[in-house]
């Protein structure tokens, strides 16, 4: 090929420049000479054969060896292509309004496009307006003509940063202002005349819908916003402990306020346990004790007591509710077991055992109660037995409850006699035999004397 | 400029000149790089030419950087350290910097003579020069700066920034409080948006050169004696606290006291380097004695470790009553670095602090001051001390202290060599049309 050229006198082409030929481009090529082909002979295994015979005849060697480039970086060669030139070269930027001419570094190569950072020249636009406009329109007897031109030339210069604005605001010519006066003059300004000129902008805007939006600025919100700002910024260390001190305060009073409902919503339950397990049953749903509908049972009286006590101490507004008392009252003491199965068979040791709801302490006392009453735990659950032993239990669970308030308000009791000793020395609380030493025969007494008992809030703040 | 995908990136280099004017020193240096081409102190040495009386002396070392250079046959004015720090009979120092701004245009002059002669080594009409100046300059020291760099040195653009905007650039912000430790004075100022709001700018004159007077005063009650260095012509090793034993050198006569106090000042810079460290919290002696020593050897010879002083030191940049009671005189109370900053945090009433971007979010801390170990977090510890509870306040700062001293410098770097900059400069084709007058529209 070449000598062909060479003959023609034809321009030699040169080596083309291509990733293998730079890679590999030092590396002659070795070219075995193959004297002659070795032929196989039949039944030699192939690796055999190439361990005798191979291109160069060489013995093969007896140590593992590592020629070649196999795990070797091949050197990267950088610059596959011709170098291309850089010049100093001027420029303008149409950016600037002067033409000046600056100098950068260009590659000669590239194109003479305009400069690519004047793209990144924005303005942002000011309204503008003559003097007659300005006298028909944008008079105000707090600004004169020159403020506000000062003004829209600050704009314009800071690109509506009010802040610089206001810092750089020309004192000496004119009184002192607040940004949000500055702002507030400025954007009545673009209100006012976006509604008399059809655009007023002196540079090109953004266009919502034909219609430039205007920016409307409520000055008097933005005073308040501040001022609330600057009385949060200008507390005082101490001011700030007291605020502190004071939340914390508050939600003591909230967690008691919580605890003092969630003990009054208990001790109504209870109530209503009670009521419901020791009166006749009300033919009358009372959902509301303040309702229109006269309370004719002690049930009702009682709440009604209870809750003019609650009210005049303001424990609470919500209303107490009345349980609606039935017929059947079994479900509303002590334990509710569930009635309704799923379909299917069941034993009916099932119906004996406790709800869910029933705690670990609870299932406790009672076993521990019924063992006092030498009665068995898990009796054979007979139809009857089953229906006994779950009434039976729901009572023992009422009669614990009950007692259990009993028992604190004993303790709370003796606890404020006590104190009243100590205040008042000398003297002796002669406590009405009505709620003393009744531990015991709770059951004899009316329910409502208890209650009432638990219902004073120094009894509320302990535990029940 | 431009990549290869199309993506437009951010840098267009113009060739332009970064200059620094500092009270300490001037950095100058091409715009795009990341450190000035140099740092040369804000000094001028002037010897009148009469006065030179031997042969010498009008070869000053064969020195190549020989920057003597005559106006009118009367001063000759030497520059930069090599040729400043030559013990010569009758020059006196003279500084062109008052109060943040040139104030001695003759000499500045000089010095940018020299700037362009000797450190660029390029005519000045090729570069277009960004200048920082300080926020409170005034506006005669701009248009005075402008007039001599555009009708003097023919420069083809000019351009002003406040020193703070750069240095909150430098540290890659746009809204930050800047506080500038620097030699004559501590300031900060709050940069909203690229722009410093002057009238909001508190500063005090606690800085650099305190520090050294402070440095001064403590050894001279130790009785420890700074000999000049240039003075010593040779010092034999001596043990810890021994007596130096050293011989003089043969001075001219004639030197000078400014000269002499300048080079000392120098020295007692050199040891506020090596030893001086800020304490994390406020001076206390037991804390301070348990803190590693430091070595420091005097140019007599002598040397001792320094313990409990290097905190003791320092403690003037943050309550200017401790160190020196004659010196805190003439301090008003509220001078210690954290009060300016402090009211920088409240200037002006409501209205910047209840800016959209508070800028107390970003404190950001340079000059030559804050390169102090342990200065910027004592800083950060007084304003957190001292700031409401409901200002959440976050200190930045360079972590090396080059970039530190030259955050300005480093930010005008930035600046000047961004794209988009490119149209704000001011073109001696605008100042001839224009005039000086522009220049406050022009660089805000």
């Amino acid at each position: 090929m070449a000598d062909i050229l060479d003959i023609l006198e034809l321009e030699q082409p040169s080596a083309e420049i291509s990733r293998d030929s730079i890679i590999h481009g030092d590396k002659v090529k070795k070219k075995y000479v193959t004297a002659k082909a070795v032929k196989r002979p039949e039944g030699m295994h192939r690796e055999v054969f190439a361990l005798l015979y191979h291109d160069n005849k060489d013995l093969p060697p007896l140590l593992p060896t590592d020629t070649g480039k196999a795990y070797k970086q091949t050197k990267a060669k950088l610059g596959m292509r011709k170098v291309r030139k850089w010049v100093w070269a001027p420029f303008t930027n149409p950016a600037r309004k002067d033409n000046a001419v600056f100098h950068h570094w260009k590659r000669a190569s590239d194109e003479a496009k305009e400069y690519p950072f004047a793209q990144f020249n924005k303005q942002v636009a000011i309204p503008s307006y003559s003097e007659s406009e300005y006298n028909q329109y944008l008079k105000s007897e707090d600004w004169s003509q020159a403020e506000t031109d000062h003004l829209i030339d600050l704009c314009q210069r800071f690109d509506l940063r009010f802040i610089v604005i206001h810092d750089r605001w020309d004192r000496a010519a004119f009184r002192d202002r607040s940004v949000e006066d500055l702002k507030e003059r400025y954007y009545g300004i673009c209100t006012t005349l976006s509604k008399v000129k059809t655009n007023p902008w002196s540079n090109t805007v953004t266009m919502v819908n034909g219609e430039k939006r205007i920016y409307h600025y409520d000055a008097e919100h933005e005073r308040k916003r501040k001022e609330q700002l600057r009385r949060l910024f200008d507390r005082t260390q101490d001011q700030i402990d007291e605020e502190q001190m004071l939340l914390a305060e508050l939600k003591k009073i909230d967690a008691r306020k919580r605890e003092r409902e969630r003990k009054t919503q208990d001790l109504q339950k209870l109530i209503s346990r009670a009521d419901s397990g020791n009166l006749p049953p009300l033919s009358q749903v009372n959902n509301n004790n303040e309702g229109t509908s006269t309370p004719s049972n002690t049930a009702s009286s009682i709440a009604r007591r209870h809750d003019r006590k609650l009210h005049k101490k303001k424990i609470t507004t919500q209303q107490r509710p009345v349980r609606a008392v039935e017929s059947v009252t079994v479900e509303w003491s002590g334990i509710k077991f569930p009635e309704a199965r799923g379909t299917g068979v069941w034993l009916r040791s099932q119906r004996m055992k406790l709800p869910a709801g029933v705690g670990q302490r609870k299932t406790k006392a009672l076993e521990q109660e019924l063992r006092l009453l030498n009665i068995d735990i898990a009796p054979t659950p007979t139809e009857a037995i089953c229906k006994h032993f779950n009434e039976l239990r729901s009572d023992l669970a009422l009669a614990l409850d009950l007692k259990n308030a009993l028992d604190s308000c004993e303790f709370e009791l003796q606890a404020l006699r006590h104190q009243y000793e100590a205040l008042n020395p000398g003297k002796t609380l002669t406590i009405p035999p009505l709620i003393s030493n009744m531990v015991g025969d709770n059951e004899t007494k009316p329910v409502g004397e208890i209650i009432d008992v638990v219902g004073s809030p120094s009894a509320l703040n302990s535990t029940i | 400029m431009s990549g290869p995908n199309g993506m437009l990136y951010g840098g267009d280099e113009i060739g332009a000149l970064v200059f620094d004017p500092g009270h300490h020193s001037l950095r100058v240096g091409y715009a795009q790089e990341d450190t000035p081409k140099a740092d040369i102190p804000a000094v001028v040495g002037t010897v009148s030419a009469t006065h030179i009386p031997d042969a010498e002396e009008k070869v000053p070392d064969g020195n190549v950087t020989q920057t003597g250079s005559k106006t009118g046959g009367e001063l000759r004015h030497y520059i930069d350290i090599t040729e400043l720090h030559v013990p010569r009979a009758g020059m006196e120092v003279h500084t062109y910097m008052k109060d943040g701004q040139v104030d001695n245009w003759d000499l500045f002059e000089k010095m940018l003579d020299y700037c362009y002669a000797k450190v660029i080594r390029s005519p000045s009409e090729h570069h277009p020069a960004l200048f920082t100046e300080a926020v409170w300059t005034t506006r005669p020291a701009r248009e005075k700066l402008a007039e001599l760099l555009f009708e003097k040195y023919q420069a083809p653009a000019f351009f002003l920034v406040k020193s703070a905007v750069l240095a909150a650039f430098a540290n890659g912000k746009s809204t930050a409080l800047v506080v500038d430790a620097g030699a004559s004075q501590t300031s900060a100022v709050p940069v909203i948006d690229g722009y410093a709001l002057v009238n909001a700018a508190v500063r005090s004159p606690v800085g650099g050169d305190h520090l050294a007077a402070q440095a001064k005063h403590m050894l001279n009650n130790m009785h420890i004696q700074m000999l000049p260095l240039y003075s010593i012509q040779s010092k034999e090793v001596i043990r810890e606290r021994e007596r130096g034993r050293y011989t003089l050198k043969t001075l001219p006569a004639g030197l000078t006291v400014s000269w002499q106090q300048y080079m000392l000042k120098r020295q007692y810079e050199d040891f506020c380097h090596c030893v001086a460290q800020v304490s994390e919290s406020q001076y206390e002696e037991r804390a301070a004695a348990s803190a590693p020593f430091s070595h420091y050897e005097f140019p007599g010879g002598y040397h001792q470790d320094f313990g409990p002083e290097r905190f003791k030191l320092t403690e003037c940049l943050f309550e200017p009553t401790l160190g020196a009671p004659h010196l805190a005189a003439l301090l008003e109370a509220s001078s210690s670095v954290g009060a300016p900053v402090l009211a920088g945090l409240s200037p002006r009433g409501p209205s910047l602090r209840l800016a959209a971007r508070p800028p107390w979010g970003s404190v950001v801390a340079c000059g030559g001051v804050a390169s102090a170990p342990g200065w910027l977090e004592r800083l950060a510890k007084e304003l957190a001390a001292r700031a409401p509870s409901s200002h959440r306040l976050k200190s930045h700062a360079a972590p090396n202290s080059t970039e530190r001293r030259f955050a300005a410098w480093i930010g005008g770097s930035i600046l000047a060599s961004i794209g988009s900059f490119q149209q704000m400069w001011i073109s001696s084709q605008e100042y001839d049309e224009g005039g000086k007058g522009q220049l406050e529209r022009k660089c805000p």
